[in-house]
């Protein structure tokens, strides 16, 4: 027993020294609880502000949302007198919307939301004679922060309405979502490693295209005008095939009224395991 | 088989010699030896009275168990506690079960809190002087998507490891206590009486 002596002897040195400077337990408790919560509070806060939080559709009740909006970073591409367009978007990572509606002598606007540099894709453009080509390039995540609180990475486009555009969108992680009804597509190649795709071409009124749709994992949703005279064949490998409204046609679907004597819109779909929705609109 | 009286004593003193101190080793053994100097004047024999006390061995295991759980009580360690429990496991088989794992689980529960309390306290000091260096612009790459938030979200960290290292001491005492008072439990469920030094 005479062996416990000197750690009690130290505990009431220690439980002395505590309350001769007025500490106490309790009181360094509720001081680090206090720090804590500050400390989350304003930090968590400057990543808001900053727009270090995502403010995509996955998140629609973010507190964080308002703050991001604020934050996001918008970059213009004029046509410079371009008469058609070639528009390539890559991103590893996060969600991609796409809409037409660009302002006028607009090819693109491209919205990141974050004016953070790590999340800052990369922007490239040329102009060919008449052709404007530009490139949206994520930077992957070298020199990306490792504690970014879920994916930043979302980017909004809008894509003019006035001149063809020839459009590659290469997402390998995450959904993306296509509202082309008023774009005038000559090209469409859309590349999804994983996630869902929403392609909506439901008010589509521009001039013929092709259009080469490849998905590893994920669904997808695929709306065309039933006015048109659209050829979809689709490939796929695990999952359901729904085409309401539209006719079988040589194993692919066809909008009523198809003539293949008329100029075609032709949309290949691969698709390795998903459902494929095609409506008509 | 006991052969007599002394042997009885013998096994009991070699099985608790170095467990009890000296002196209560003695005030027990009197005690028995007393126990059966009365038994043989009140005209029983000395295997009645083997009977009636049980074998020298599971008597000595529920002495030393009730011994090192009140050791444990008296004077808070994780020796004590540690030589109570294997001391209480020795009385069944099943205590495998209701004292081992129950034991084993707390431990583990304790261990890890304890541990994501000090990595939390020490990767926050390291964290809040990367942000400072990421703020002058010192380091070749990020690990804060805003150095600024990385500060106050070190000290945050820094913080929350405290706590839990501090609740993780409060955590410990709570189950200490309980632990006593369930060892004892279950001492007597197992014996049917307390014994007594």
């Amino acid at each position: 027993m005479s062996a416990d002596m000197p750690n009690d002897g130290k505990k009431y040195c220690i439980k002395g020294f505590l309350s001769g400077s007025g500490t106490t337990p309790t009181r360094i408790i509720l001081w680090l609880v206090a720090i804590a919560v500050v400390s989350f509070a304003i930090g968590f806060g400057i990543l808001a502000v900053s727009g270090g939080f995502s403010p995509g559709t996955a998140h629609p009740n973010s507190p964080f949302t308002h703050t991001a909006w604020i934050a996001s970073n918008t970059t213009d591409f004029p046509l410079d007198g371009a008469t058609s367009g070639n528009i390539s978007v890559t991103m590893g990572a996060g969600e991609i919307t796409l809409n037409g509606g660009a302002r006028d002598n607009i090819l693109m606007e491209a919205t990141v939301f974050s004016k953070s540099p790590e999340w800052q894709p990369d922007f490239s453009s040329a102009l060919d004679n008449t052709t404007k080509t530009v490139r949206m390039t994520d930077k992957g995540h070298t020199g990306k922060a490792w504690f970014a609180v879920d994916s930043p990475n979302s980017w909004e486009i809008r894509l003019t309405d006035n001149v063809p555009v020839s459009l590659d969108v290469n997402i390998g992680a995450g959904d993306c979502q296509l509202n082309l009804g008023s774009v005038n597509l000559h090209n469409l190649n859309v590349h999804s490693g994983a996630g869902d795709t929403g392609i909506d071409l439901g008010r589509y009124r521009g001039g013929r295209f092709d259009a080469t749709i490849t998905k590893g994992i994920g669904d997808l949703t695929l709306k065309v005008p039933g006015s048109g005279n659209t050829r979809i064949t689709v490939h796929q490998g695990v999952g359901d095939i729904t085409g309401s409204g539209f006719t079988q046609n040589n194993g692919a679907y066809v909008t009523p009224g198809f003539n293949p004597a008329l100029p075609v819109n032709e949309i290949a779909v691969k698709q390795g395991v998903g459902s494929v929705l095609l409506e008509m609109v | 088989m006991l052969q007599n009286e002394q042997e009885y004593i013998r096994i009991l003193k070699n099985r608790l010699e170095g467990t009890l101190p000296a002196e209560d080793l003695e005030d027990l053994l009197s005690d028995y030896r007393e126990h059966f100097r009365l038994g043989k004047a009140d005209g029983r024999s000395e295997d009645e009275l083997f009977c009636s006390l049980g074998s020298p061995e599971d008597v000595a295991k529920e002495i030393r168990a009730t011994h090192l759980v009140k050791k444990a009580e008296h004077t808070c360690s994780c020796r004590n506690i540690f030589h109570a429990v294997v001391a209480t496991l020795g009385l069944g088989l099943f205590n495998l079960v209701f004292v081992l794992v129950p034991f084993i689980i707390l431990v583990v529960m304790l261990l890890v809190i304890f541990l994501v309390g000090v990595a939390f306290s020490l990767f926050g000091p390291a964290a809040f002087v990367y942000a400072i260096l990421q703020l002058l612009g010192f380091p070749s790459f990020s690990i804060w998507l805003s150095p600024v938030a990385g500060i106050f979200l070190s000290v945050g960290i820094t913080a929350v490891g405290f706590l839990l290292v501090i609740g993780d001491f409060y955590l410990a005492r709570f189950f200490y206590r309980m632990g006593i008072s369930y060892l004892k439990w279950n001492i007597q469920m197992i014996t049917g009486t307390v014994h007594t030094e």
